[in-house]
């Protein structure tokens, strides 16, 4: 089968949405055909049954969400439907900082991103109404937004009000996340019910992607081709432009889909893109695809204090500090969020107290409530750390899919700089924690170091240079004028702070250039 | 052709075996519903607080067992990318279980465990759990023995939470968000 159409969106994520979108706004009438590899999960009507299960027995909460032998090592979500990862996303939706930008400029480290943070930063209120952000005015004001927030914050519950009298003690200032949670209808979407379970929300009041998708489809805006493998890009004889994406339908018996197009959207995120790349030998003059994969890296720990709390109220939600998105180009370097949630660590139930005494009925409730007397708070940073060459996305020959495309691995390397200073890193988060601690008599049970980069991205870095980056701000590649890649893959650094909210505001910034190309 | 344990739940229900025993044989296999909601309660009696409302967390253990799917795949939600499946129901494991109780109780010189004064039950339920070396409450029910995983299921309920905060925190309802801003309102005794 061949599919003819003005623009080709590979993958069905948010950053395939928000192009989707944006793109038919400003070409109204264009035709776009959206192709995904795994299937579409459009049964609102069932969430609230598939939360149950996911309660109850920790049964899948999105039923068929993945692709049995489509599987990179390395990655830290198996999700392939329409919607992808954000499907279950917790709605976080920080914004990175004027810092990340200049990390060459300003302290040597790394490199600037090909933008500024003025351009970013239009972007970032786009990305905000689009998905429809509530947030509060943060407490620091180089961090105020140029527009308002779509709607107003969510409240913070009982639990977080004491624990930010508690937090701000320590001097550093806190409020409360800004979340893609509707505290009033928006966008066609309910308002926030507080169901504790936001990774399913079975209200549709955290903003998924299935929604847009789904908006678009009933306005015949788009075309949506699920379930259809996406295997090669097939390049024009001069090797300047992309012809054609081959692809196989994983529905129809395997049937070949050619999909020819004026404009090409790689939208399949940190793994799947440069996959695809690789498999097609695309864009590549540089030898960066697959190179310089990035995200930040954590820190976590739990605090005992004076506070009675109750857990479950809102688990989800949190507080933040940006307090330390910005360091001195003068003093050693570190740059960190600081995240707060309620917490029931080490107030568990249980059935042997620390003498080993088998607890029974009003035993067991006994020990419980003593041990729930004081509060316990989790506590966490993300930190910036900076990727070498080596970090790499590569194609594994050991290890093919069904068709017999080799699979991705993907091996985080942090550059020098990173390592040299991860001890520093690690000293001065704790030490941020202990201050924290000791604001109301309060105690660091554990600190523990993440093993993954989180929010991961990279692996077609953006950057001006055709030598030293795969595609240009816009994340038009440098070597094929009709390819563009959207979001997360473009990110020559990872932040230190949740992403999508990036990876949203670069994809628009991107759909722009699209639209006219 | 290999096949993964996961594939071999789903086609078979349990791992390494050859059929699919009928729907309601974990319901039904090793007790009448009656004679195993006895056994639960009297098992309750022992594990579960006197404040806590043992029929309702007896039935809502019971719901728990007869509503669990074999191969069901489980969460993989971010930072989990092993795509598992649901292992055989644990309660394939009670009815040898509650055979062990009865007979221990016999010991004892009562005509079952449910019949068994409660100081006899206590007795017989320590020994089990030593001898099954429980030393945590299970999460979810896993089968390592049945008085644990009723406790279990109950102590990690958000009804147990509630009990144990004297709230109404309602952990795992949706409540809006009126009021988030005050601490859950006193839970009533019982």
């Amino acid at each position: 089968m061949i599919v003819e159409t003005d623009f080709c969106i590979i993958g069905g994520g948010i950053t395939a949405a928000m192009v989707a979108e944006k793109v038919s706004e400003l070409k109204p009438g264009t035709s776009i055909v959206v192709v995904e590899a795994g299937s579409r999960i459009f049964d609102v009507e069932n969430r609230m049954k598939y939360r149950q299960r996911n309660l109850d027995y920790g049964e899948n909460a999105w039923p068929g969400d993945f692709i049995d032998d489509q599987a990179a090592a390395g990655i830290i979500s198996r999700t392939m439907a329409v919607g992808g990862s954000a499907l279950h996303w917790g709605g976080v939706t920080n914004r990175f900082s004027e810092e990340d930008l200049t990390l060459r400029s300003r302290y040597g480290l790394a490199v600037d991103w090909p933008l500024t943070w003025a351009d970013l930063e239009t972007h970032y209120c786009e990305a905000e109404r689009r998905l429809g952000v509530s947030a509060e005015l943060g407490a620091y004001a180089e961090d105020h937004p140029s527009q308002p927030y779509p709607m107003a914050p969510m409240p913070l519950s009982y639990n977080l009000i004491v624990l930010k009298e508690w937090a701000d003690k320590s001097g550093i200032l806190f409020n409360g996340t800004p979340q893609a949670k509707n505290t009033r209808p928006y966008g066609g979407r309910a308002q926030c019910q507080r169901c504790n379970t936001c990774e399913i929300c079975p209200t549709g009041a955290r903003y998924s992607p299935d929604f847009t998708f789904k908006q678009l489809l009933a306005a015949n805006k788009v075309a949506l081709h699920d379930q259809t493998l996406v295997r090669k890009l097939v390049k024009s004889p001069d090797g300047k432009r992309i012809e054609s994406a081959q692809a196989v339908s994983r529905v129809r018996n395997g049937e070949a889909v050619e999909y020819r197009a004026k404009t090409f959207v790689l939208a399949s995120g940190y793994a799947w893109s440069p996959h695809l790349l690789l498999l097609s030998d695309a864009a590549n003059s540089s030898g960066l695809v697959g190179r310089y994969m990035t995200g930040h890296a954590f820190i976590g720990g739990q605090i005992e204090l004076d506070a009675k709390l109750y857990p479950g109220m809102n688990e989800q939600h949190s507080l933040i500090s940006r307090r330390f998105f910005r360091c001195a180009a003068d003093v050693p370097f570190v740059r960190h969020d600081l995240r707060v949630w309620e917490s029931s660590a080490g107030r568990d139930p249980r059935l042997k107290d620390a003498a080993g005494t088998l607890l029974l009925g009003d035993a067991a409730l006994a020990d419980w409530r003593g041990r729930t007397a004081r509060g316990a708070t989790r506590v966490r940073a993300y930190y910036d750390v900076h990727p070498s060459v080596d970090s790499t996305l590569t194609l594994d020959p050991s290890k093919k899919n069904r068709y017999g495309d080799p699979l991705p691995v993907i091996k985080h390397v942090l550059d020098e700089q990173t390592q040299s200073r991860k001890a520093a890193s690690h000293d001065h988060i704790v030490g941020v924690f202990n201050l924290l601690a000791k604001a109301n008599n309060g105690r660091l049970l554990n600190v523990s170091e993440g093993n993954y980069l989180d929010h991961p991205s990279g692996g077609c870095r953006m950057g001006s240079d055709p030598k030293t980056s795969v595609c240009d701000s816009y994340g038009r590649t440098h070597d094929h004028e009709n390819l563009f890649v959207a979001g997360s893959p473009t990110l020559p650094t990872g932040g230190c702070t949740n992403a999508t909210l990036t990876f949203v505001a670069l994809a628009l910034r991107s759909a722009e250039r699209i639209a006219s190309a | 052709m290999t096949i993964s344990r996961r594939d071999a739940l789903k086609t078979f229900g349990v791992a390494g075996a050859a059929f699919r025993l009928p729907p309601d044989a974990t319901k039904h296999s090793f007790r009448q519903a009656d004679d195993r909601a006895a056994v639960f309660l009297a098992i309750a009696e022992v594990v579960l607080p006197a404040e806590a409302d043992r029929r309702a967390a007896v039935a809502a253990f019971t719901s728990w067992i007869d509503n669990y799917t074999e191969g069901a795949d489980t969460d993989h939600g971010y930072g989990n990318t092993r795509i598992r499946a649901l292992g055989p129901s644990p309660a394939r494991n009670y009815a040898a279980q509650m055979a062990a109780l009865d007979d221990a109780a016999r010991a004892k010189g009562a005509a079952g465990f449910a019949a068994a004064p409660l100081d006899a039950r206590r007795a017989i339920l320590e020994q089990a759990l030593a001898s099954a070396k429980i030393d945590r409450l299970p999460a979810r029910p896993t089968g390592a023995h049945v008085a644990a995983d009723l406790m279990g299921h109950y102590f990690n309920s958000s009804t147990a939470a509630d009990l144990c905060y004297r709230a109404n925190i309602a952990r795992d309802a949706c409540r809006g968000l009126a009021g988030s801003d005050k601490p859950p309102a006193p839970r009533a005794r019982g």
